[in-house]
């Protein structure tokens, strides 16, 4: 399964990046999630409580951060366990352009997805995952621009 | 004859017996929603048994913690294979002479395996406690390709296995092969092909599908320990068979086991082998001392419970340059999943797949068939078909459609030249079997003429023109199939599972007052066994069928027999039911010659009596003898009228038939619509005209299902990708076609009533009738083979690759 998508967020680009690192926003931010703690500076640990069609659970997981590029542009590799849900592991690549004021954050993930998860066919979870992406950023970019407004 | 005995044909009319549209007797309860299927059985302190299954399809297991479940209040236990082990129940015997994990041991094959067993209080306990059990896996390579599965190379599935160079079915000569089994003359048939006029050569796959019957499987365990006896109520379509097996690998006494298979909503194949879920049940029965039901849900039915067809048929056929086959050569790699679980006879691991010369006279042949183990589940079981006889007609009739091509023939005129002739039969076929009876000119001609076929070709000739004009989107196919199957299964002589010969068996009691109550070693899964079994013995003994009890199912009560499948209740049960009925009848005219006071030799049957030879007005019925049979003392018979037959047919029978399909394709869409589909059965003696249209209507929409969409399949980490209705097809009122049901009667020679099964019939004959008929729309444009199932998408993908869309 693959996404790919672009948005624009109201803030510069090293406020961007640096809300992308700030556990605190991600949590916020990321749809279902119950925990996200920093274990260093290149990882993540998570829970998160997901509903795809007829299957929900609470996915364990783990992100490690490739930081190399940053802030315009780093890459993200992680894999979640939902017990007899289902699996998923994958990875994105993000991108963080200055677009004067504002920033165009643009990503491309793959996930591969087993299990009870995955034999709910294809078609589900891909317009899932996309939902829930788009989500993610729209939540993401709200947070990010309301705190610009208010400072 | 008294003024007072209607006529023969009134006395017949109300017997209801051979070739009476009888309505079915069960569906009085099952219209009424007043079935009693496995998951009605309710028994006192009942537990609930719910899998862990393993999301992986090849992984390792590291560890297993069971404790958080187990701690769930309402949960009474957690099974895994170290708790199975000790009593040697982890693994269990295929009945293809393979093993199969009950529990995984060390690693899991497929996904959907069987890891674990939850018992609870109940159903919903069950359930959240296989949540809150921790498996640990490592993944390990997956395959699903049956061709990767035999590279050198290729990661080693069966550990179990490992130094084994000899296998169930002969030698294996790779680390994932299972078998190969080879029939006819190989290099009788090389030397035919090589020297050919003309060789048309072809891949045919038989995706994997499943049989997906509306009621899962499941059953009810429930051990009595004062008594010593174990009870199970399952979905089982052969429960002597399990009682057998059960006590084999239970080492419980025969006796001591009774196996009950209810009403059963659908078996299709799918009810056959034995499943992990029985062996837990009563495992966990046995420890808890109380009542355990397991059923499967609809997911776990698709994804684990047997699976049917997934062959790779390679085929070869030759010809003169007018069209006279002279040879066939085959062979297919079968992919059997994890373990090989086929539900075939012992000596066939491909089951009956050597009828793949299908309906014609084909002077040479060669087959061979390798057994492959892959990362999918276990099964191979014959989905509304003798064993692997429909892969066969599928082969056969594909293999005729790419000849007629390669030959610029019509594919009709090309049949009926290579027909096996009236004349030629009993017919011994190249690759070993002998046909029964047949009459296959004269089903074509009557099937041709039936649907015109030589205006509907000129139909497609014109649709062809205008669709080349621009004036249409819509193309015309005519898919042609001529079948010939092979049911019954069959003499013990050489048909046999785990060693138990497949005869079958019938046992009538007559009551005093000339009622009577039938036994069969069968199980009818909606087949209508009460109402046709019922219709033989009453033309048979000349009590009307209405007054006839027919119970299956109980093996406390019921002789011993195979169970259904295979097409196998009518050939092999219903003679033995007729059978038993003429044992009846020999002993009645010993009583009615003694009531009538004249020589056994004197008096003659009429419909439902004996009368004295010359003078019927002096008779008496069998209500009549049946009381007298109790009731009076005659001397030298002893009381009572009962018979019991075991039937070890001589050999299969051979149901055939001529499918025709008319289909309109839209080319733009891949959307199909079927305008007419024509099915001419020959089953033999037709014993109920209504169940025959019913059964044939059944089986040719999943025929339709199968062809036109339904499919397992799996993507390349061993997901299966079609685990709910939503995505596995099941066709509704809405997508079902509409048929036409026709018939020739060819008896069987051999059988006591000349019948000869037709449940299997129309899924065996209509899905190359299906297929064909999207291949002959696209022929003008140079198709030769797509694969199945045709789903709107291949379609439009085939016009698409064709160049048709501009």
């Amino acid at each position: 399964m693959e996404l790919k998508d672009e948005i624009r967020i109201e803030a510069p680009k090293h406020e961007v990046y640096a809300a992308l690192n700030d556990p605190e926003v991600l949590k916020a931010a990321i749809p279902g999630c119950q925990e996200l703690n920093k274990v260093s500076d290149t990882e993540l640990e998570a829970k998160v409580a997901l509903k795809v069609g007829p299957v929900k659970a609470t996915f364990g997981g783990k992100v490690t951060l490739d930081t190399a590029g940053a802030p315009d542009r780093f890459l993200l590799t992680g894999e979640g366990s939902g017990g007899v849900a289902g699996f998923a592991k994958g990875g994105a690549e993000v991108e963080l352009e200055e677009d004067g004021n504002a920033t165009i954050l643009r990503y491309a993930a793959r996930a591969d997805v087993g299990g009870k998860l995955a034999m709910l066919g294809g078609r589900l979870i891909a317009s899932t995952a996309q939902k829930l992406a788009g989500q993610f950023f729209e939540n993401f970019s709200a947070k990010v621009s309301a705190g610009r407004r208010i400072s | 004859m008294n003024e007072m005995t209607p006529p023969k044909t009134e006395r017949t009319a109300a017997l209801k017996g051979l070739g009476t549209a009888r309505k079915r007797v069960e569906d009085a309860r099952f219209t009424q929603g007043k079935g009693n299927y496995v998951d009605d059985i309710k028994l006192p302190g009942m537990l609930f048994g719910d899998f862990v299954r393993s999301p992986y399809a090849h992984a390792r297991i590291k560890s297993i913690d069971a404790e958080k479940a187990k701690a769930l209040p309402g949960v009474i236990a957690v099974l895994t294979a170290a708790d199975l082990a000790p009593l040697k129940l982890h693994w269990m015997p295929t009945l293809a002479g393979d093993v199969q994990m009950v529990l995984a041991d060390g690693k899991v094959l497929f996904q959907g395996q069987e890891v674990a067993f939850v018992v609870a209080e109940n159903r919903y306990i069950a359930a959240d406690a296989v949540e809150l059990v921790e498996v640990d896996y490592e993944e390990l390579p997956v395959l699903v390709d049956p061709f990767k599965a035999e590279a050198p190379d290729a990661p080693v599935l069966r550990e179990d296995l490992a130094g084994k160079s000899e296998g169930a079915h002969g030698p294996r000569r790779h680390h994932n092969h299972i078998f190969t089994w080879e029939q006819g003359d190989r290099d009788a048939t090389e030397k035919v092909l090589a020297s050919a006029d003309v060789v048309a050569e072809e891949m045919v796959y038989y995706h994997r599908t499943h049989p997906c019957p509306l009621e899962t499987c499941g059953c009810v365990a429930s051990m009595d320990k004062v008594n010593g006896k174990l009870t199970v109520w399952g979905t089982f379509q052969a429960p002597h068979a399990v009682r057998t097996v059960a006590s084999l690998i239970s080492g419980i006494a025969e006796h001591n086991i009774r196996i009950i298979s209810p009403d059963i909503g659908g078996g299709f194949g799918n009810k056959v082998g034995v499943y992990p879920g029985y062996i837990c049940s009563i495992v966990a029965s046995i420890v808890t001392g109380v009542p355990v039901k397991w059923v499967e849900d609809r997911m776990e039915n698709l994804m684990a419970t047997a699976f049917a067809r997934d062959y790779w048929m390679k085929g070869r056929i030759s010809a003169t340059k007018d069209g006279r086959i002279t040879g066939l050569w085959c062979h297919v790699t079968a992919d059997h999943g994890a373990f090989d679980a086929c539900a075939d006879p012992t000596k066939f691991p491909a089951g009956f797949f050597n009828i793949c010369t299908g309906s014609y006279d084909i002077p040479v042949a060669y087959l061979a068939v390798d057994g492959v183990y892959t990362n999918k589940a276990p099964g191979g079981v014959a989905y509304r078909c003798s064993f692997r006889v429909t892969e066969a007609a599928y082969f056969i009739e594909r293999m005729i459609e790419v000849l007629a091509i390669k030959l610029g023939m019509d594919a009709a005129e090309l049949r009926a030249k290579n027909f096996i002739r009236k004349d030629q039969f009993p017919y011994h076929s190249a690759l070993g079997w002998e046909y029964d009876s047949g009459d296959y000119h004269t089903a074509w001609d009557k099937a041709l003429k039936a649907v015109d076929y030589e205006g509907l070709r000129k139909e497609q000739a014109q649709r062809l023109e205008d669709f080349k004009a621009g004036k249409t989107r819509r193309l015309i196919g005519i898919g042609l199939t001529h079948f010939t199957e092979i049911v019954g299964a069959g003499p013990v002589k050489n048909c046999d599972i785990l060693g138990l010969g497949m005869f079958d068996s019938c046992e009538i009691r007559i009551h005093p007052t000339g009622s009577a109550i039938a036994r069969l070693g069968t199980i009818s899964q909606g087949q209508g066994h009460a109402t046709t079994f019922a219709q033989i013995l009453a033309s048979e003994i000349g009590i009307p069928a209405d007054d006839i009890t027919v119970e299956e199912g109980d093996t406390d009560t019921a002789p011993y027999g195979l169970g259904t499948y295979g097409s196998r209740s009518t050939p092999v049960a219903g003679a033995a039911t007729a059978m038993a009925g003429r044992k009846i009848r020999a002993k009645a005219q010993m009583i009615a010659a003694y009531l009538l006071e004249v020589h056994d030799d004197d008096v003659e049957w009429d419909v439902d009596r004996f009368a004295v030879k010359g003078a019927p007005e002096r008779f008496k019925t069998m209500k009549e003898i049946a009381f007298a049979a109790y009731n009076q003392a005659i001397p030298g018979i002893e009381p009572g009228l009962e018979a019991v037959s075991y039937y070890d047919p001589p050999n299969m029978t051979y149901p055939f038939g001529a499918y025709i399909c008319v289909m309109e394709i839209d080319v733009d869409t891949g959307e199909h619509e079927v305008r007419q589909f024509y099915a001419l059965d020959d089953c033999g003696t037709r014993i109920n005209p209504m169940i025959i249209e019913g059964q044939v209507h059944g089986g040719a929409t999943e025929g339709y299902a199968i062809a036109m969409g339904q499919e397992m399949a799996y993507d390349d980490m061993g997901n299966v990708k079609n685990a709910t209705l939503m995505d596995f097809f099941l066709p509704t009122a809405w997508e079902t076609p509409h048929y036409t049901t026709d018939f020739t009667v060819t008896p069987s020679p051999h059988h006591p009533i000349g019948a000869k099964g037709v449940g299997e019939s129309p899924n065996v004959g209509s899905v190359p009738a299906f297929s064909n008929a999207v291949h002959d729309a696209f022929r003008s444009f140079g198709l030769t083979q797509t694969h199945m199932p045709h789903d709107h998408w291949r379609i439009w993908r085939t016009a698409h690759e064709l160049g048709l869309h501009g």
